[in-house]
């Protein structure tokens, strides 16, 4: 038995296995297939100030070795989140360590909402700041892919709460290492990434788009080579700890985000194939560094022999 | 997420399918309406589960009935499979059909392969459903010869006239209505988007209630992604409606839940 815990932005994690925020819903949707507790945690999906609607249908498609999805960050708002039984006080009762992505249409929502989530933060270990959905007009994309405005973001988000702040970039710019030193230079605790990678399909037989919102996020294991190409950049330009993800499938998948220099990771599209995959990258993640006799999982942070 | 064994797998007619699998706890659990999220390949290339609806359960036998149509990669995948082969299903999931109390006579109306998922009303209602199914044409029409076995009263509208009555299957509703003059009816839909609509606005106007089953492209199964919505009726929302879950909300609602654009 290797030692799987590890230490993260502050915080002390049983393992560094997560699930990504949109694919893991606000409270225990995954609770009936395994017991949360076991994750080193679960990332809440997208929460801003108001409840929001989220986009028009269709919103997903299959696409070769991946999807593209513009759910449009669909949800119940942060006051519903924090009090409404079968969100927070749920996921506070299942023992789950619970970090809450939140993001905004303005630069003082992200900070409101994040003040909102400090207040109630009894049951949250960290948020996770979105600047880099591609399915919302306002805010979301614009804050991850303009250097100023995601300065302004992250330091707004800083100055509301003393909860471990992870930014969470976009993989659709030019230079993702950049995004991580502004991160970092505002006060991040940590950064993660990738989120999806800006993308679009069309049915040739009705020529209409896929999904309603003509352009999405592409996920899956399709990306996981650009992922592992990020994470690598970003691991060389920051200091703070990198939570990788991006087309995670399978145990092996994880190892490689942790020797390219990620310190946890995430599950994402992955759990809607599988919903047991992220206890199946666990005990890979178990057997494998018994197998190299490596003690402990920490070993393996940007371990890439070049 | 057990995988679990095709008993059989056999072409209906066209592009229309059965699959049989051997699957105890899902078979006993099953009610009319519910559906399994099937992970039909193993292969990485596809991601995303495919929902069909429960046709058929036979707790005796421990084995559940699918019946869908090959119309993209993922069905056509499954079309392949032979028996003995297995899948991935995680099920039942979702809510099911309200079965009908003696004294009402239960109505479902299917747009095409929408006849799949409201069989078992046949054996959970108090009586035998009245079955008005509709589809394109001769080739497309399924499963009427199966209810029929079953002693339903099927009645069916093709928009060719090729079969049945010409015209839609929602025109198919007032003559039955017409026939039982004083009799409680509960309608069950299930259909294409655009014949729930009609089905929906036709049963508002004749004052009758039931529940409609919606298919729409679905992603977790579970409630996690919100992949799947659909507009529900929602006197809080300043629009008139909200959207909610097929997967978990849905994929049965009440009529009156159903928002209807106007």
């Amino acid at each position: 038995m290797a030692d799987l815990s590890t230490s993260f932005a502050s915080l002390e994690l049983k393992n560094p296995v997560t699930t990504a925020s949109g694919t893991c819903g606000y409270g225990l949707e995954y609770a009936n297939f395994y017991d949360l507790k076991k994750l080193g945690a679960v990332i809440v999906k997208g929460i801003r100030m108001t409840p929001s609607d989220g986009n028009p249908m269709p919103r997903v498609c299959e696409v070769t070795g991946g999807m593209i999805n513009a759910i449009g960050l669909q949800g119940p708002g942060v006051d519903a989140f924090l009090h409404d039984d079968h969100y927070l006080p749920a996921l506070k009762k299942s023992g789950a360590t619970v970090f809450v992505n939140i993001w905004g249409t303005s630069i003082g929502e992200y900070a409101d909402v994040a003040a909102a989530l400090d207040a109630g933060s009894d049951g949250i270990s960290a948020l996770e700041v979105n600047i880099s959905c591609p399915n919302v007009k306002a805010g979301g994309a614009a804050f991850g892919t303009d250097g100023k405005l995601a300065a302004q973001v992250v330091r707004a988000v800083r100055g509301a709460t003393r909860l471990p702040v992870i930014v969470k970039l976009s993989p659709n710019v030019a230079d993702i290492a950049e995004f991580g030193r502004i991160a970092e230079a505002e006060g991040a605790d940590a950064i993660s990434l990738i989120n999806t990678l800006g993308a679009m399909a069309i049915d040739i037989e009705t020529r209409r788009p896929k999904i309603a919102n003509v352009t999405g996020g592409l996920s899956g294991p399709a990306v996981k080579p650009v992922a592992i190409r990020m994470v690598y950049q970003c691991f060389r330009a920051v200091k703070v700890p990198i939570l990788g993800m991006g087309g995670i499938s399978c145990g092996a998948d994880a190892v490689e985000f942790m020797l390219a220099g990620a310190t946890a990771v995430s599950v994402g599209t992955a759990n809607f194939t599988d919903p047991l995959l992220p206890l199946n990258v666990i005990s890979f993640l178990d057997e494998y560094l018994d197998r190299h006799r490596i003690k402990s999982v920490r070993e393996l942070v940007g371990a890439m022999e070049q | 997420m057990a995988r679990f064994q095709i008993l059989e797998n056999v072409r209906l007619r066209g592009d229309y399918f059965r699959v049989v699998f051997s699957a105890p706890e899902i078979a006993a659990a099953a009610r009319a309406g519910q559906f399994v999220h099937v992970r039909i390949d193993e292969r990485r290339d596809h991601v995303l589960r495919r929902p069909f609806s429960i046709h058929d359960a036979d707790p005796a036998a421990g084995s559940i009935t699918l019946i869908y149509k090959r119309v993209g990669s993922g069905t056509a995948l499954l079309a392949e499979k032979a028996a003995g082969s297995c899948c991935d299903l995680l099920g039942p999931l979702g809510t099911a059909f309200t079965p009908a109390p003696e004294g009402v006579v239960p109505v479902a109306v299917a747009g095409g392969y929408g006849a799949a998922a409201t069989y078992m009303l046949v054996r959970s209602c108090a009586r035998k459903p009245v079955l008005l199914i509709g589809a394109r044409n001769r080739d497309e029409l399924i499963l009427d010869d199966v209810y029929r076995a079953a002693g339903c009263d099927v009645r069916v509208a093709t928009d060719d006239g090729g079969c049945g009555v010409k015209g839609r299957v929602t025109e198919l509703v007032e003559p039955l209505l017409a026939e039982n003059p004083g009799k409680k009816f509960f309608f069950y839909g299930c259909g294409p988007r655009p014949m729930l609509a009609a089905l929906g606005r036709k049963l508002r106007e004749l004052h009758r209630d039931g529940e409609l089953s919606v298919d729409e492209i679905m992603c977790c199964g579970v409630g996690a992604c919100f992949g799947c919505v659909v507009k529900i009726n929602d006197p809080d929302a300043e629009k008139g409606w909200s959207y909610a879950r097929s997967c978990v909300e849905g994929p049965v609602f009440p009529l009156e839940k159903i928002y209807l654009e106007k």
